[in-house]
């Protein structure tokens, strides 16, 4: 029984803790569109906002990827 | 004037078809596995090979072996450079140009973010990108997190049907109590905690002795700074504080290093075992292809990222008024 409540505690910490993708979600998708009209306003920088756009969506989807690792952490290793 | 060759219609396609109908059958002969899922890397040995004092003792992992998997290619494509490379021809060729390539790409990356700096920063950055590179490419050989041990546990086990010899082949039906599971020879070598915690390390503190190098040891004000707390009371209070930020913010990369990278390779993994489990006929292969974007953008990211510090860390505050 209380091993049970535990297995159930873990599942449902692991779906709350990627409730932290959301502001990733939202980060992405803000540094792409700035990305986007800045390529469609000047499209000779596209290489150059390319790379720097990818580089942005890495950095916010770290944060996701934290909340991924700890949803991970808590099915796996707990 | 060079002839465009005709696009290929039809040879390539078939081939696609060909190996996916090649999986369909060899799903039905041995239906893929849910490997185990852990974090730790899995110990090949069951002894350990040495213990240390303080550290304990050390295990033959799987990782290991994916290591040293990885410094065998990486020393092959400095051999392959090295043979083709012949003295006085002034154009490399074939596989060697393809990496001088790289190389000239990296080295112009370095020039326009560091500057004069670039001959100290250009080898840490190429060394981690094309190390985490190669880590993450490597899952391109057959086999890679597939073939390995076959261990009997207690739960959650599959059925081993003998091949032969020594070899088993793990499949279907999965077996109530007192199954067999496959410990992978070698597994994503940047799924190990280990790996990308000491790339961070690396990377971290070759930033500090590159900072010391460019600004001697003023370099320090930067994270206890006292330059204005006589002066001007307040404000250099507000810079003290600040300054305590900075050290808390250069460990906390050490900590967003270390786990971007895990992070993402291990969720790939993951999501690999998943679907080659559920749609195991040709949805894997898109799934691999996207894995290994992934995996060349994390090298990219991770490697741009120590440049940038370390171009940061080479121009201080002072400089940067004094410019502005």
């Amino acid at each position: 029984m209380t091993g049970d409540i535990v297995q159930a505690a873990k599942f449902i910490g692991a779906g709350l803790s990627m409730i932290g993708a959301l502001g990733a979600g939202i980060g992405i998708g803000l540094s792409v569109q700035g990305a986007l009209e800045g390529m469609s306003r000047n499209p000779d920088t596209y290489g150059n906002l390319l790379t720097n756009m990818i580089l942005g969506i890495a950095f916010s989807e770290a944060i996701a990827i934290y909340c991924l690792v700890i949803a991970f952490l808590m099915l796996f290793v707990l | 004037m060079e002839k465009t060759r005709k696009w290929r219609w039809g040879t390539n396609r078939w081939f696609i078809l060909a190996f996916a109908i090649l999986t369909a059958i060899g799903v039905k002969i041995a239906a893929p596995v849910q490997s185990v899922i852990q974090v730790a890397p899995e110990t090949l040995s069951k002894t350990p090979i040495f213990t240390l004092p303080v550290i304990g003792s050390v295990y033959l992992t799987n990782t290991v072996v994916a290591m040293v998997l990885m410094d065998l290619a990486i020393l092959g494509v400095a051999l392959i450079v090295k043979l083709n490379v012949k003295p006085g021809a002034l154009i490399a060729k074939g596989f060697s140009g393809m990496m001088e390539m790289l190389i000239e790409v990296l080295y112009n990356l370095t020039q326009s973010t560091a500057g004069k700096w670039a001959k100290k920063i250009f080898p840490w950055f190429a060394t981690i990108f094309i190390i985490v590179l190669f880590a993450n490419l490597l899952k391109l050989i057959p086999g890679y997190e597939s073939i390995g041990l076959v261990e009997e546990v207690k739960s959650g086990g599959y059925t081993a049907i003998p091949m032969g010899g020594n070899w088993f082949n793990v499949t279907t039906p999965a077996v109530a109590e007192g199954g067999s599971v496959v410990i992978p020879f070698a597994r994503g070598l940047s799924t190990d905690l280990n790996f990308t915690a000491a790339l961070a390390l690396i990377s971290v503190l070759m930033t500090q002795v590159i900072g010391v190098q460019a600004q001697g040891l003023g370099y320090f004000n930067k994270f206890f700074d006292t330059r204005t707390l006589f002066k001007k009371p307040f404000f250099g209070f507000m810079d003290l504080i600040v300054s305590i930020l900075e050290t808390i913010s250069e460990f906390s990369k050490i900590i967003s290093f270390t786990f971007r990278l895990f992070g993402n390779m291990f969720a790939g993994m993951v999501l690999m075992i998943l679907v080659g489990v559920m749609v195991p006929v040709f949805f894997p292969s898109l799934i691999m292809m996207f894995e290994l974007f992934i995996g060349a953008i994390q090298a990219f990211v991770f490697g741009m990222l120590t440049l940038v510090f370390m171009a940061m860390a080479t121009s201080g505050h002072a400089e940067e008024h004094a410019a502005s």
